[in-house]
């Protein structure tokens, strides 16, 4: 029962990270890109990680996978800030639509 | 014994708060390390609780964050509302979850229906942490990301129009400006200015 929870979460997770990839490769400009890296680093490490979790049960490895969720949490969208911040400090013009 | 006499000698002076704060770091840091080594021999147990130790009274300043003028008091890392804040964090989950659905949706389309844009908003908020929450709920939600924060005012870029909706509404304010503002409040004065603003 655990193992199917686990592969369902993990395929899950590895949904979000193609759709990421996929996003990367589609939309237009350095900003909008970062959006799609976004969905990777939250619901996709997320739910993988809470798949390796549920397939290794309660022990001393599922809590450290924990620590890296949460450490991630807190660590990508400060190093996703200061990306966007130096591209916009640096003059890169956003894309719009109608402006070509 | 030895390590903890040299403790009292150097906060000695100082108020009972730092040395309790220093205390609580220390415990935290020795019990993180216990999770991640897993072992319960002697000689690690005593290399973890000197690490951690040491590193307590190297970091602690660190965690006491300065005030500036224009973004309210400065506050410990300590002294952050931890309950409120961990009401708060599963809606965050919530609204990242949806916020992925809403990008991928937008993604796999075939048209690609995106509208990039910029929005500025200000909001008041109680302190640099509060900030910091704000900031980084935002980014964290797929869609949007705070580009800039200066003076109160956040510069967010968006994927698209909802994204923007959501955290500049046409009249009034988002809600999750407000449920951080919310978080962070102290006392009842701030709260019902909160409910005049809403």
């Amino acid at each position: 029962m655990a193992d199917i929870m686990a592969v369902v979460l993990i395929t899950a997770g590895l949904f979000f990270l193609t759709v990421g990839a996929i996003g990367l490769v589609r939309l237009p400009d350095f900003y909008t890109r970062l959006h799609a890296a976004g969905l990777g680093d939250t619901l996709g490490l997320s739910l993988t990680l809470l798949g390796l979790m549920v397939y290794e049960g309660l022990t001393l490895t599922s809590l450290k996978m924990l620590f890296i969720g949460m450490f991630i949490l807190l660590a990508s969208p400060t190093a996703t800030h200061v990306l966007i911040r130096a591209a916009y400090r640096a003059g890169l013009k956003p894309w719009t639509r109608g402006e070509g | 014994m030895m390590a903890s006499n040299n403790v009292k000698k150097i906060v000695g002076g100082t108020r009972s708060g730092e040395r309790r704060t220093l205390l609580l770091l220390t415990l935290a840091l020795y019990l993180f390390w216990i999770i991640l080594s897993g072992k319960m021999e002697a000689k690690y147990l005593i290399i973890g609780f000197a690490s951690a130790l040491i590193i307590a009274l190297i970091t602690q300043p660190l965690l006491q964050v300065p005030a500036r003028a224009d973004q309210g008091e400065g506050r410990s890392l300590y002294n952050l509302p931890w309950l409120r804040l961990a009401a708060y964090f599963p809606w965050l989950l919530w609204q990242i979850i949806l916020a992925n659905l809403q990008v991928t949706g937008i993604i796999l389309n075939p048209r690609l229906p995106i509208q990039p844009q910029l929005v500025r908003f200000r909001k008041k908020l109680p302190g640099p942490v509060a900030y910091l929450t704000l900031a980084n709920s935002i980014t964290l939600t797929p869609g949007t990301i705070t580009v800039e924060l200066e003076d109160e005012q956040y510069l967010v870029h968006a994927l698209g129009d909802a994204a923007a909706r959501s955290l500049v509404p046409d009249e009034g304010e988002g809600e999750m400006p407000a449920r951080v503002a919310m978080v962070f409040a102290e006392g009842e004065s701030k709260r019902t200015h909160l409910q005049q603003e809403e």
